[in-house]
């Protein structure tokens, strides 16, 4: 009777090592795939991965394309340009993007990082696919100002980028639509998710919060995880926070997309991770520090029609819970993601 | 006792590749194809661009510069009524391009037909679902970049009336979330029962009267000069516009 089960068991492990083995060879010849790690304590991705799996050389040209200034207009700005890892993939000390020949944008580089969870993208969520993120950048005369075909028909006449091209893709075919996923399975990698704050919700050895980090998280849970909520520090909505409107910028936000005056000055909430690595702060980047932003929730609010009525009577803060929570912050920085060097910039010749 | 439950696992293993592990057998097999063929019109005469001058239907005078739009989700009615969906195609026409103008649609089954349908634009699927290929590959510049979805359907030209420094007008419709939806669906029957099989692939002569824009909900230049946004004014000329199409006649190989 003993034998019998080793033997049924036996029998459906070898079953199940064919049927393995068939499904490996699938993948044989084709571009090896790449395993991408999803950190334990995050949501299911919102990104659809099926339509454009991860594979080693895709990620690689989609980082080779990141950092190569000739996909812009005159060849001066590449993605990486404002887009910074040391910054978190935000561009440091500039509180406006700015692109080829010294132009100029309205709102403030955003972020690079956990993009597989956003619904939509820009401060105004105007774009609505990871995937077509990079027309925008791409495009705008204010930033790469690039002719997207004729940039299609420059890629083409490059040998090096026939030959990546084929190695991802399987054929030299140089197409926008390839070159938009090449660059999604990069930006798709840029996960932020090993700060010491992860390392305390993870309760790996050692982590803890210091009594001030401790005391700063209690002030963030109560005053702000409403908008900035945990693991990715955004709810993903559109809000306004009663920040001071600029005539001379006239940004309305969200309004301008949807078209709906109950969106005007709504603005999609940021990300509170690696926040004091990519400084400037808001989507004019007006605030340089980080306690100028505590400055404004606590007595800078301008209540208008739409000011989500949570920041309405503004959030007190004393000068200890600013600096209790300056230090809370400080525990959201992931060195090993603004350090990856699988990330950073490739010198491009 | 071992045996049995062995073949026993051994079948499963057989009917469930034999179940998902093969492709299904070619669809292709019988089809036929059906092909467009699209002429662009003013009115009564040829549409001329940037030389020709015409007149709307307030008055103004004006010339083309550009004029494009998709076509696509075709389906075509046979003459029992019943409606077949023809396999996802997408077309982009471009007045500037002749070989945008022949359409073919592969894959229908043999039969006879009266009538076809199609939609002026892209669905709102294709709209929301990341970046695209072939005719609806991003660089023709007919996809937003602000706030992401198609242009559906673009003129552009001049008239002296405008009172811009470049004396332009720019139509680009677009829209497909429910508040601003310019999709518009366009039958048309055939001018007589079309009878499409493998030795036979009829040629259908679509004309588009780009007259039809500024009809019946009159546009004029001094009102609209330029739409590149969804809304009201897109939704006024979409709703134009869907009736420019009709078929002329039909061609037999």
């Amino acid at each position: 009777m003993k034998y019998k089960a080793i033997y049924i068991v036996g029998a459906f492990c070898l079953l199940l090592i064919l049927v393995q083995g068939r499904a490996g060879k699938k993948y044989a010849g084709g571009p090896e795939p790449y395993l991408l790690q999803l950190p334990p304590n995050f949501p299911k991705p919102v990104y659809d991965f099926s339509r454009n799996p991860l594979t080693k050389p895709g990620v690689a040209l989609g980082r080779f394309m990141f950092y190569d200034f000739r996909l812009s207009k005159d060849s001066t700005v590449s993605c990486g340009f404002c887009h910074q890892q040391f910054a978190a993939f935000g561009h440091f000390d500039h509180a406006l993007a700015h692109g080829v020949e010294g132009q100029q944008g309205n709102r403030s580089v955003p972020v690079l990082f956990n993009m597989i969870w956003q619904k939509a993208f820009m401060w105004d969520g105007g774009v609505n696919h990871l995937e077509i993120q990079p027309l925008t950048p791409l495009t705008d005369h204010n930033e790469m100002a690039v002719d997207l075909k004729e940039l299609l028909r420059k890629m083409q006449a490059d040998p090096a980028y026939r030959s990546k091209f084929k190695a991802a893709f399987g054929s030299e075919d140089i197409t926008s639509e390839r070159m938009f996923k090449a660059l999604t399975q990069f930006v798709a990698t840029m996960i932020s998710a090993n700060s010491r704050y992860d390392s305390v919700m993870r309760k790996l050895p050692g982590a803890v919060f210091s009594a001030e980090e401790q005391a700063g998280y209690n002030i963030f849970q109560e005053k702000c995880a409403a908008c900035h909520k945990e693991p990715l520090f955004t709810d993903l909505t559109y809000r306004s926070n009663g920040l001071p409107y600029l005539p001379a910028l006239n940004d309305v936000g969200r309004m301008k997309v949807t078209g709906n005056t109950d969106d005007n000055l709504r603005f999609k909430v940021p990300s509170l991770r690696n926040i004091l690595k990519s400084s400037p702060y808001m989507h004019d980047g007006r605030f340089y520090d980080i306690y100028q932003v505590f400055d404004f929730y606590d007595h800078g609010v301008a209540v208008t029609g739409t000011t989500d009525p949570i920041v309405k009577k503004g959030i007190p803060l004393s000068d200890q819970e600013k600096r209790q929570l300056y230090f809370f912050l400080n525990t959201l920085t992931d060195y090993s993601f603004i350090n990856n060097q699988a990330l950073s910039e490739i010198l491009i010749h | 006792m071992i045996l049995r439950i062995f073949i026993f696992y051994a079948c499963c293993f057989l009917v469930l590749n034999t179940l998902f592990g093969q492709a299904a057998p070619d669809a292709g097999h019988g089809s036929s194809s059906l092909q467009l063929s699209v002429t662009h019109v003013m009115g009564q005469q040829p549409l001329v661009r940037k030389t020709a001058t015409y007149t709307n239907a307030a008055g103004e005078p004006f010339t083309i510069s550009r004029f494009r739009y998709f076509l696509s989700n075709f389906s075509i009615e046979a003459v029992n009524g019943e409606m077949i969906t023809l396999p996802p195609a997408y077309f982009l026409v471009d007045d500037a391009i002749d070989s945008s103008k022949t359409i073919r649609l592969e894959n229908i089954p043999a039969g006879q037909y009266k009538a076809i349908r199609f939609l002026v634009g892209v669905d709102s699927i294709r709209n929301m679902s990341g970046v695209q290929s072939g005719a609806l590959a991003v660089e023709s510049g007919m996809f937003w970049t602000w706030n992401s979805g198609y242009i559906m359907a673009q003129l552009e030209g001049h008239s002296p009336v405008i009172t811009s420094p470049t004396q332009e007008f720019l139509f680009h419709v677009g829209g497909y979330k429910a508040k601003d939806q310019v999709l518009q669906y366009v039958t048309l029957s055939f001018t007589q029962s079309l009878t499409i099989n493998a030795t036979s692939t009829p040629n259908v002569n679509l004309v588009a009267n780009v007259e039809k824009w500024f009809l019946p909900d009159t546009v004029s230049f001094k009102k609209i000069t330029v739409i590149m946004a969804p809304g009201i004014k897109a939704k006024q000329v979409a709703g134009n516009y869907r009736q420019m199409f009709r078929i002329t006649g039909i061609t037999k190989p």
